[in-house]
């Protein structure tokens, strides 16, 4: 259960990559010798893994249109493991690879596969993969942080700690722990703590007054036609991030989630490993299986001792009855000019109240805008400095009668200067909107401050938020072709 | 009775080791421990029962004999591992699941702790998100199964594990590698137990459609699940092929993609799913003839994508064995291509279809006419061959190719040999037009066998070298180095002259034709009007191998030896060819055709060029072939129906002539030796027999005449003196006197060596005067 080498590698597009940081470990280097016998294959020199593993991930060579070694059909791609061919002297194949792209950003690490290498043992029977995956998915948050992007100098003073951080949690090529973000920067005091045992995640004490923090944000998606014959989909999901100052070495907290009567279950729920308990009830709805309508809903309660840094209690999906938002687009192609029927309606259940909220109209394949003669009942249309795309900014609220229009024809001018997108020809279009409603949920989910029960000797002060952020909220063109987005309805 | 009880036995232990705990789950060890032994004990049971008996027994020894623990010592483990399980919480989660795999272990391998030990940890773990966590809870199931979880467990389980596949807040490789899981899931009562892949009993069609592919997955999530689609509905309900169905507008929808435009990663993985759509259902034939006309109307839009095409017909033929789908494929691809009007070609276009066609041609069951027309077509009404270029050129030379190895050559053996000349003369190419030509040669001339053995060798030397553009061939350079001859490090062949025997054929009976005297001369000397008569003299040699050759040189094939001549004195001789040398076999008799000038002795230098068993070819130097004076001597040329008397006639007027010739050119001579005790008739017919006109038995006479082409003759009368044998020697060239002179003493110093080894008398020789050459 160890893993052999490790690499963090940058790659800008058209270019070749460089390793920023690699590090081996010698001693499961040989056990892996010693493992796989004959069939050993040693990892290579950065210079020998980047190309084979740019080739595996297709980012080699972007000028050919193909290439056997990049793009053969029969090349199995169906599990997070790659198969690396590695050139020059000895060459074979390097298995199991197993690697996170994010961005511009490749993380790739080698586990040790503790079983004969012939015939080749199944993934999910080798323990060191989902140490690699935990391993690897731990320091791309830490490279990255949660916002996600991290680059120039702030990469490299993150990669400059990547040593000393990986002494600590992966020591001799055996992962102990996953790097945490702010472990190394905030130092905890540190105290003898008596007969109590302490936990290996938490390296201090905190002091002071206790301060819990739990918000609760549920994302929303939406896949609208405005046909009949195709039913539009939507579903939530929300996680609940907690941020727990407490004292005591292992402090007791309970974080409980409750529905409003008749709400839809939480389902397939995930917890933070500091869960001391769950009840079965908890984890039975599942979004896979319709059948199990389970009466169960909620009181959902989390007993836990928290960790000093914030960290995700737990992660739910739901099926709620109304999208907050139902729209309908319609596109007509009218002597050369596009006629554009826009309306928005906001379901009288979802609070008037939003922190920002735009539609935007993208237009590809097409010319840049042209004319834009266009009217709408609320807010401002802005076009896009690169005139490919409208934004209709409808602000804060919606008018009292919660439905806003926008109507009017564009034209185009050049062709085909604008951005292309291959599923969006002819008239398939859509109206990918953003939006955030503070202190609202759609599942009703939420987290009463009163709920949250601490056992400890100082009073704690507790804050609880919660909010609903659009994500992939789609309203396809009803007179063009949209693509199937889930196998569900169509079965 | 016996052999049910046996065979009642081979079930149960079958049983048994196929899944130990189960098997006990329905009676305890002890009680079947008790079983075995009392069996085994049985006389009655046969030594193959016995045998299965005991191979259980070693199998599994702790299952079934669990070492003597003691209560107290069982309790005081349980104990630790409760306490160990109970605190794991402490430990990180990657620790805690490396714990938890290592009290797997424990459990699993020490009979008195139950598994049930576990069993407050499970809802904690299969809510987790935690990955290391929930794949030691997997490696739990895998040892434990149904002693550890129940069928609500399991199938709760599956169920969680494919609503975690798809979750929105998982990452990516985290999801990919639960589907890996949900193929590999321990399944509590498995089908097939052979750890390889396949769809757990669980995951019915209903279950599995959360996984359904849709165009906003992303590449690896997309191809993951297609396959794992596929293969549920691959066993689902044969008649309900909706879900194919779902899976087959989904690749369409990837096709309408591609055909706008998509990138190159959306373009691979649509081939990536149509061929792993194709692997799941290539017997299914609605989808299949489907699938070929959207990739034909696809290619026809977008023929840049002619790689993609060729790629997924070579891996769906690796595959897909028996399906007829590639060549259906490819048959439906050279149509629509053979069938475009010129119009719309492009250079650039006409390359790609190129690619295909090039393809097409490597399949025997197509038949390849329209090809060789639509090409013919094209190089003539367009201006290809003008502007086309080398790469384009070769592009054609390579279809042209793959025909000339086509099993159905003959059919359209008109169409290429028109198209390889067309390209000879008017493709503006210069290596274009050798290549066309030696095509157009190789077509011509060779037999199909030797034309696939000369082009098949190309692609076999594999990929590792890739050198395309300085080897035309079949864009590798195996060929060149095919038809590249090496050179030999040593000499390999030598000649070894054939030692005749001197016994001739005794003049046969017959009719020998009488001429008259003056006639003699005059017929001898016509025959010398008819051209070449007599002018050639064959040396004949055994052609074999040197000792000590590497065992590749040991087969050879078409050798043929050069020589060339070291002055003038001779006609150039012709190239020997020999079909093939085996070192145990009896050594070829090679006959060399010498046409001197002049008679002289000369030298050859001997070089040959062979093939070996592997198909190389190689140059060796020989040794140098001396051609000795004796060697050019023949018998007088006249015909064999010329009677003793009319030879002597002529001879005598030879004689005569050259005597009273004028002096330029002819000469007299005289030699002596001295006989010893050898017989000098016994020396005559040794060295002199086929040359030797008559012979006086009684007076020790002979006359000798060698001829010499091209038309020069020495003549000796042989006559034994009283202390010396006195040899008269006439010829018609007196430049030939010195070789005459050696040739002779070569002869007698024969005959003194032997008489010095034998005879100790003391002698002198008259001949140790040189004799005297008198020239007239």
């Amino acid at each position: 259960m160890s893993i052999r080498a490790l690499w963090i590698i940058t790659h800008e597009k058209g270019q070749s990559g460089t390793v920023r940081f690699s590090k081996r470990y010698p001693t499961v280097e040989r056990r892996a010798k010693s493992l796989a016998g004959l069939q050993y294959v040693a990892v290579p020199e950065d210079s020998g893994i980047l190309h084979p593993l740019l080739t595996e991930l297709g980012l080699t060579d972007p000028d050919k249109p193909f290439s056997i070694s990049r793009d053969d059909c029969s090349r199995p791609q169906r599990s997070p493991a790659l198969e690396l061919h590695l050139e020059g002297r000895g060459g074979g194949a390097l298995w199991p690879v197993l690697a996170i792209v994010q961005g511009g950003l490749i993380l790739a690490c080698v586990p040790l596969v503790e079983a004969p290498p012939e015939p080749r043992p199944p993934l999910p029977s080798l323990a060191s993969v989902s140490q690699g995956l935990s391993l690897l998915a731990g320091l791309q948050s830490f490279l990255c942080g949660a916002g996600g992007k991290l680059e120039g100098e702030a990469l490299a003073s993150r990669l400059a700690l990547l040593p000393s951080v990986l002494v600590q949690v992966c020591p001799l090529g055996t992962p102990l722990d996953t790097p945490q973000v702010g472990s190394s920067a905030t130092a905890m005091t540190y105290s003898p703590v008596g007969a109590q045992k302490q936990p290996a995640w938490k390296s201090g004490l905190h002091r002071g007054r206790a301060v819990v923090s739990v918000s609760l944000s549920e994302m929303v998606r939406s896949m609208q036609y405005g046909s009949r014959n195709r039913q539009d989909l939507w579903d939530v999901y929300g996680s609940v991030t907690c941020k727990c100052e407490v004292e005591g070495v292992l402090p007791n907290v309970t974080v409980t989630l409750s529905l409003p009567p008749n709400g839809s279950p939480l389902q397939d729920i995930l917890v933070h490993p500091c869960v001391t308990s769950l009840d079965a009830s908890i984890l039975t709805a599942s979004s896979v299986d319709e059948s199990d309508g389970s009466a169960f809903s909620g009181p959902y309660k989390f007993p836990f001792s928290p960790p000093p840094e914030p960290f995700r209690l737990c992660s739910y999906t739901s099926q709620v009855p109304v999208p907050p938002i139902l729209g309908l687009y319609q596109l007509k192609e009218e002597e050369g000019q596009l006629k554009v029927t826009v309306s928005l309606k906001l379901h009288e259940s979802v609070r008037n109240s939003f922190e920002y909220c735009e539609a935007h109209l993208p237009f590809f394949n097409r010319g840049q805008l042209g004319n834009v003669d266009m009217k709408v009942s609320s807010g401002q249309l802005e076009v896009s400095r690169e005139k490919t795309l409208l934004v209709w900014v409808l602000g804060q609220k919606f008018p009292k009668s919660r439905e806003v229009t926008l109507g009017g024809t564009v034209s185009f001018v050049g062709q085909l200067t604008g951005p292309v997108d291959p599923l969006c020809t002819g008239l398939t279009a859509y109206i990918k909107l953003y939006f955030r409603v503070p202190d609202l949920t759609l599942s009703g989910c939420s987290v009463d401050q009163h709920s949250v029960q601490i056992y400890s000797t100082a009073k704690p002060r507790i804050t609880t938020s919660r909010e609903l952020v659009s994500a992939e909220y789609y309203i396809w063109n009803s007179t063009g072709d949209a693509p199937v987005s889930s196998g569900h309805m169509m079965l | 009775m016996a052999t049910t009880a046996a065979s009642s036995w081979s079930q149960k232990i079958s049983a048994f080791s196929l899944s130990p705990s189960q098997f006990l789950s329905s009676t305890t060890s002890e009680c079947f421990l008790a079983e075995l032994l009392h069996e085994l004990r049985d006389d009655k049971a046969s030594e193959n029962t016995k045998i299965l008996l005991l191979s259980a027994l070693q199998e599994y020894p702790n299952v079934l004999c669990p070492s003597p623990m003691t209560t107290a010592d069982g309790k005081e483990l349980k104990s630790i591992i409760s306490l160990l399980l109970e605190e794991s919480y402490l430990l990180t989660p990657v620790f805690q699941a490396a714990l938890l795999r290592e009290l797997v272990e424990v459990v699993a391998m020490v009979q008195a702790l139950s598994p049930a030990i576990f069993k407050s940890q499970l809802l904690r773990l299969f809510g987790t998100v935690e990955v290391t966590l929930l794949h030691a809870t997997l490696l739990m199931k895998a040892i434990f199964t149904d002693s550890l979880f129940t069928t609500e467990d399991e199938n709760f389980f599956i169920k969680r594990l494919v609503g975690m596949a798809q979750h929105p807040l998982l990452s990516n490789p985290q999801k990919l590698f639960y589907m890996d899981c949900i193929l590999h899931f321990p399944e509590n009562r498995p089908i097939s137990c052979n750890g390889e892949e396949s769809l757990p009993v669980l995951v019915t069609p209903r279950l599995a459609t959360s996984l359904l592919p849709t165009v906003f997955n992303d590449s690896s999530t997309m191809l993951c699940r297609l396959r794992l689609l596929s293969l549920v509905y691959m066993e689902a309900d044969e008649d309900d092929d909706k879900g194919v169905s779902y899976l087959f507008d989904h690749l369409m929808a990837l096709h309408r993609i591609v055909d706008n435009h998509g990138t190159r990663e959306m373009t691979v993985t649509f081939f990536r799913a149509a061929f792993t759509f194709l692997s799941y259902f290539y017997h299914s034939e609605k989808f299949i003839s489907d699938l070929t006309g959207r990739l034909c109307e696809l290619y026809s839009r977008h023929c840049y994508l002619a790689p993609n095409i060729n790629n997924l017909v070579d891996r769906a033929q690796e595959c897909l064995g028996e399906s007829s789908w590639p060549i259906q494929l490819l048959k439906a691809l050279q149509t629509r291509i053979v069938e475009l009007p010129l119009p719309q070609l492009t250079l650039q276009s006409f390359s790609w279809h190129l690619k295909v066609l090039g393809r097409v041609a490597r399949e025997g069951q197509v038949p390849q006419r329209n090809t060789l027309r639509f090409l013919l077509r094209v190089l003539i009404n367009s201006s290809v061959c003008k502007a086309g270029g080398w790469q384009l050129g070769n592009a054609v030379l390579a279809v042209c190719r793959n025909l000339l190895l086509h099993p159905s050559l003959d059919q359209v053996f008109i169409e290429l040999a028109d198209l390889l000349q067309h390209m000879t003369h008017h493709y503006e190419e210069t290596d274009i037009q050798d290549h066309a030509r030696f095509y157009y040669t190789l077509l011509t001339n060779l037999s199909r066998e030797k034309l696939s053995g000369v082009l098949a060798k190309g692609p076999d030397v594999g990929p590792a070298k890739v050198r395309s553009l300085s080897s035309i061939m079949a864009e590798s350079d195996g060929l060149s180095s095919c038809l590249t001859i090496h050179q030999t490090k040593q000499s390999v062949l030598q000649l070894v002259k054939v030692q005749e025997s001197r016994m001739h054929e005794a003049l046969g009976e017959g009719k020998y034709m009488s001429l008259e005297n003056e006639e003699v001369i005059k017929v001898y000397q016509e025959q010398f009007l008819s051209p070449g008569f007599g002018s050639e003299v064959i040396l004949k040699c055994h052609l074999t191998q040197m000792e000590d050759l590497e065992e590749l040189y040991h087969k050879l094939f078409s050798i043929c030896l050069h020589f060339d001549l070291t002055d003038s004195n001779y006609d150039e001789v012709s190239d020997v060819t020999v079909p093939c040398l085996f070192k145990d076999r009896k050594p070829p008799v090679i006959q060399l055709k010498l046409k001197p000038r002049q008679p002289y002795p000369t030298c050859l230098r001997a070089r040959a060029v062979f093939t070996t068993e592997d198909g190389m070819s190689w140059y060796t130097q020989l040794e140098d072939v001396s051609v000795a004076f004796p060697d050019i001597f023949l018998p007088l040329p006249v015909k064999l129906d010329w009677s003793q008397e009319s030879k002597e006639q002529l001879f005598d007027q030879i004689w005569r002539c050259t005597c009273s010739e004028e002096p330029s050119q002819s000469a007299t001579s005289l030699y002596c030796f001295e006989l010893r005790d050898h017989s000098l008739c016994d020396l005559i017919e040794q060295n002199f027999h086929p040359y030797l006109i008559s012979k006086d038995l009684k007076q020790d006479l002979y006359k000798v005449l060698f001829f010499l082409p091209p038309q020069y003759h020495v003549l000796l009368n042989i006559t034994n003196a009283e202390d010396a044998v006195q040899v008269s020697i006439v010829t018609d060239n007196w430049k030939l006197l010195p070789y005459i002179n050696s040739y002779l003493q070569n002869i007698t110093s024969k005959i003194e060596k032997h008489a010095e080894t034998t005879v100790d008398v003391p002698f002198c020789r008259i001949d140790d005067v040189p004799c005297e050459i008198q020239v007239k």
